[in-house]
């Protein structure tokens, strides 16, 4: 469903993604772990092209979406995205949030705009804060409208940049739990996180990323109980202690 | 009893953004007692004396409404040219950021005395002949002068406006343009549904500030030949001596000069907080520059 | 052709800033020629007459500095009685009603001392209040009416009260300048203690400093480095006010403007001159507040508070 083939990346001299190859079947759910600076949240912004890999090909339900002439809009409504630091759109309430992009992306009328809304809020459990500004909303309930917002364009993949590591430890369980329903209704997602929790329950598979290759594949079990890497054991019990 | 049921006290009633009753009785006493107390008993004048007003009113009128014309020509193409120019300051294209730099750095360091007397004497030789002829062929050429002297507040004003703009558009967090841009939404649409709105909210609290600064700078235009508020009561007061008023009648008509001033700076300011607070997002409390 | 697509997206930096500087040269070109054109630029006028330039620029520098030192005097004074703790009217009618009540609930002889205490207190915070009261009024009074207009109105009582002194075109000049400088000044240091102000002298007393000694080594070094930047900001707004001296007959560079008035020769070379003389003046003075606000900053000492006081765009004849 995505695929992405030996991605280099350079911000000035600094090389970020080093040859990043991998594959993401329908309906799996992967988690990126890795130290900060391995060029997780690089990687993902390659998917959706918010960032352009300097080679390397990126590919999307067979479609190669990294050349001349695919449009980016396009891209991004295969592809949702969820940010760490939620970035909702302070001067719109909740509901508006999640109307924008269907009222002027896909173009719907709005009052299915907003039904369709409201239907996306009860799934995230916001379905009684639809009025409220963002700075009215705590951390977890802006992170799941940014969440109802990603899902309101039906992608075909979502990509979560370290959604819970902005979040007061009280409100990391609700959004987990949203994203834990997602992964059970076959949602293909691309998660980059530290909650080793998250990973062992929905992850399909994990990949290890370090310095930016990916170092190790595998399942949950395979990573975090017997890693083959040396520096996959290492991380892996800097974060499990 | 304990401290804090002894201070406990109930919120004075607020009337209008921020002007609770206390500030109005504040004001009206003070009024009353410069009125007819302060004034009177330092200037041996009243302000409320028909004789004064029967002289003066015919200056202050005309010269009000002058001010309220330069002030209704340059403030829009203030407000107009900041904007673009604030914009062009963030833009990533040199083409735009550079010139737009320039205006704004030059009109911010010349002073607007200086702007207003450089645009009254060749302000008329930077157009075009042809558009003088046909748009303008009725007006004197100092009243000519005079408008362009007005457009220069307007110039001057907008390169600080400009500023204030550039920091509204600074002031809306990346990261809401990248989701933008994630949902699939264009670079107009961007600008139009993210970006805009919420610099405008942004701005607006500094912008009142700059607008009342801007009425203020009209009184300028008294330096040239212009004819506003200043300027007429100027005049008045160069036919004063000969007509054997009393000379302390100066201070009566600076006094009300002043004062006409300060309420148009007053009610702007205080008008504008209170629209602001009408339109409040919470979350987008205004800029600091 | 796509050679030429791909090179011009690659050396687009170089592209963009060519074309940026086009566009100012070619303003500034159409501007010249406009006003000089074919008669050639007159720079005999430039050497002949330079020198009487320098000296009007020292005019105003030594004008703007007088004023804005006895500004300064003014605007601390006041800008300190500013952040005298004042009770509102509200809450001294409250603590009246609380004391009415416990007057009734527990009688008893002390009525003379306590009525004593209910004048002196009125009195104190009375005066206080009128004292806080007045210099917002003044404050307020110098940020809302134009320089121009405090010009005249200084110039008006000199001629009323001093007539001797009337035509003492620089002296009037600095003294409104003074007192407008004062007025921005005040609300210039009243932000600045008042940002500094409430939590830190409760802990420096909790600590066991004196009130004054809070003062002295807690609240007014952190003050002074707050301030620096928007009185900084305010000198520059007050050089390019001092030019109003002019309508008061002082001769500034603007004058040799109204000399010309009927004969428009060489007017371009004076705007040039004086455009440069101030444009000169204000970058410098703009690189010195930076360098100044770098060296002084306290990261994380709230310089937004003040930075209001200074985004009221001190630039002084409006404002």
């Amino acid at each position: 469903m995505i695929r992405v083939t030996d991605i280099q990346k350079h911000f000035g001299a600094l090389h970020v993604l080093r040859g990043i190859t991998f594959e993401v079947k329908k309906g799996e759910a992967i988690v990126i772990i890795g130290p900060s600076g391995s060029g997780k949240s690089t990687l993902l912004r390659c998917i959706n092209l918010l960032v352009e890999p300097d080679s390397g090909q990126v590919f999307i339900d067979g479609v190669q979406v990294n050349r001349h002439g695919i449009r980016h809009e396009w891209v991004r409504e295969q592809v949702g995205m969820v940010f760490q630091s939620f970035n909702l759109f302070t001067h719109l309430t909740a509901i508006d949030n999640v109307t924008l992009g269907l009222i002027r992306v896909k173009g719907m009328s709005r009052d299915k705009a907003v039904e369709k809304a409201r239907v996306l809020l009860a799934r995230v459990g916001l379905a009684a804060k639809a009025n409220a500004y963002p700075a009215e909303l705590s951390g977890g309930q802006q992170q799941r409208v940014a969440i109802a917002r990603a899902l309101a364009m039906d992608p075909k993949a979502m990509l979560f940049d370290e959604p819970t590591s902005a979040l007061d430890p009280e409100y990391i369980r609700e959004v987990l739990d949203v994203m834990t329903a997602l992964a059970r209704e076959g949602m293909t997602m691309i998660v980059v996180t530290h909650e080793m929790g998250f990973a062992s329950n929905a992850a399909s598979r994990i990949l290890f990323m370090d310095a930016g290759k990916i170092v190790e594949e595998g399942t949950a079990e395979e990573i975090f109980q017997h890693p083959k890497e040396e520096r996959t054991r290492a991380f892996v019990s800097k974060i499990l202690r | 009893m304990d401290t804090a049921t002894a201070f406990q006290l109930r919120e004075p009633p607020k009337l209008v953004a921020g002007i609770t009753l206390i500030h109005l009785v504040e004001m009206v006493v003070a009024g009353l007692l410069m009125a007819f107390v302060i004034l009177p008993a330092i200037f041996d004048f009243s302000l409320l004396s028909a004789q004064f007003w029967g002289i003066y009113t015919r200056f202050y009128v005309t010269g009000l409404f002058g001010t309220f014309f330069y002030v209704a020509l340059a403030l829009p193409l203030s407000v107009v040219l900041g904007f673009l120019m604030g914009w062009a300051r963030v833009s990533r294209l040199r083409i735009f950021s550079w010139p737009a730099s320039l205006y704004v750095n030059v009109f911010r360091g010349l002073p607007p005395l200086i702007l207003v007397i450089f645009a009254s004497l060749f302000g008329t030789s930077l157009i075009p002949q042809a558009i003088l002829d046909r748009f303008f062929a009725g007006f004197r050429r100092g009243d000519i002068a005079v408008g362009i002297a007005a457009i220069a507040i307007g110039m001057h004003s907008s390169a600080y406006q400009a500023e204030i703009f550039r920091a509204g558009f600074q002031s809306v967090p990346k990261g809401q343009v990248e989701a933008a841009q994630a949902l699939g939404l264009r670079s107009w649409q961007r600008m139009r549904h993210v970006i805009l709105p919420q610099t405008f909210r942004l701005s607006l609290p500094p912008l009142g500030n700059e607008v009342a600064v801007l009425i203020k700078d009209t009184s300028i235009l008294a330096a040239i030949s212009g004819i506003e508020l200043v300027a007429k009561s100027r005049d008045l007061l160069g036919i004063l001596p000969a007509s054997g008023f009393p000379i302390v009648w100066i201070f009566a008509v600076w006094t009300v000069v002043a004062l006409t001033y300060f309420v148009i700076t007053y009610t702007v300011t205080r008008g504008l907080r209170l629209l602001e607070r009408r339109f409040h997002t919470p979350g987008l409390e205004g800029i600091s520059l | 052709m796509s050679d030429l697509r791909v090179y011009l997206r690659n050396h687009w930096r170089y592209f963009d800033a060519a074309l940026a500087l086009v566009v100012i040269i070619g303003t500034l070109a159409y501007i010249y020629d406009l006003l000089v054109g074919s008669r050639g630029l007159d720079v005999a006028y430039i050497a002949r007459n330079y020198t009487l330039y320098i000296h009007a620029v020292f005019t105003n520098v030594y004008a703007t500095t007088i004023a804005y030192l006895v500004g300064m005097a003014i605007g601390f004074s006041v800008g300190w009685l500013r952040t005298a703790r004042t009770v509102s009217l509200a809450r001294f009618a409250a603590s009246m009603r609380t004391e009415k009540r416990e007057r009734r609930e527990d009688p008893s002889q002390r009525e003379g001392a306590r009525r004593l205490l209910v004048v002196v207190s009125l009195l104190w915070y009375g005066t206080k209040y009128v004292v806080r009261r007045i210099g917002d009024g003044f404050v307020e009074i110098i940020r809302g009416t134009p320089l121009y207009v405090q010009i005249l109105f200084a110039s008006s009582f000199f001629i009323v009260f001093l007539p001797q002194y009337a035509t003492e075109g620089l002296l009037i000049g600095i003294i409104a300048l003074a007192i407008n400088t004062g007025g921005y000044q005040a609300e210039i240091f009243r932000a600045g203690l008042q940002t500094v102000h409430s939590g830190q002298i409760e802990a420096a007393r909790a600590i066991g400093f004196s009130r004054l000694s809070a003062m002295r080594y807690v609240v007014l070094p952190q003050a002074l480095r707050l301030i620096i930047p928007p009185l900084t900001n305010e000198y520059i707004g007050l050089f390019k006010a001092s030019t109003f001296l002019f309508v008061l007959g002082v001769p500034t560079e603007i004058s040799y403007l109204a000399q010309h008035e009927g004969f428009a020769g060489d007017v371009f070379e004076i705007f040039a001159i004086v455009t440069a003389i101030f444009l000169a003046i204000t970058v410098t003075l703009s690189f010195v507040v930076q360098a100044l606000e770098r060296r002084f900053r306290i990261p994380g000492l709230g310089i937004e508070q003040v930075k209001v006081a200074r985004g009221v765009r001190l630039a002084r004849v409006g404002g």
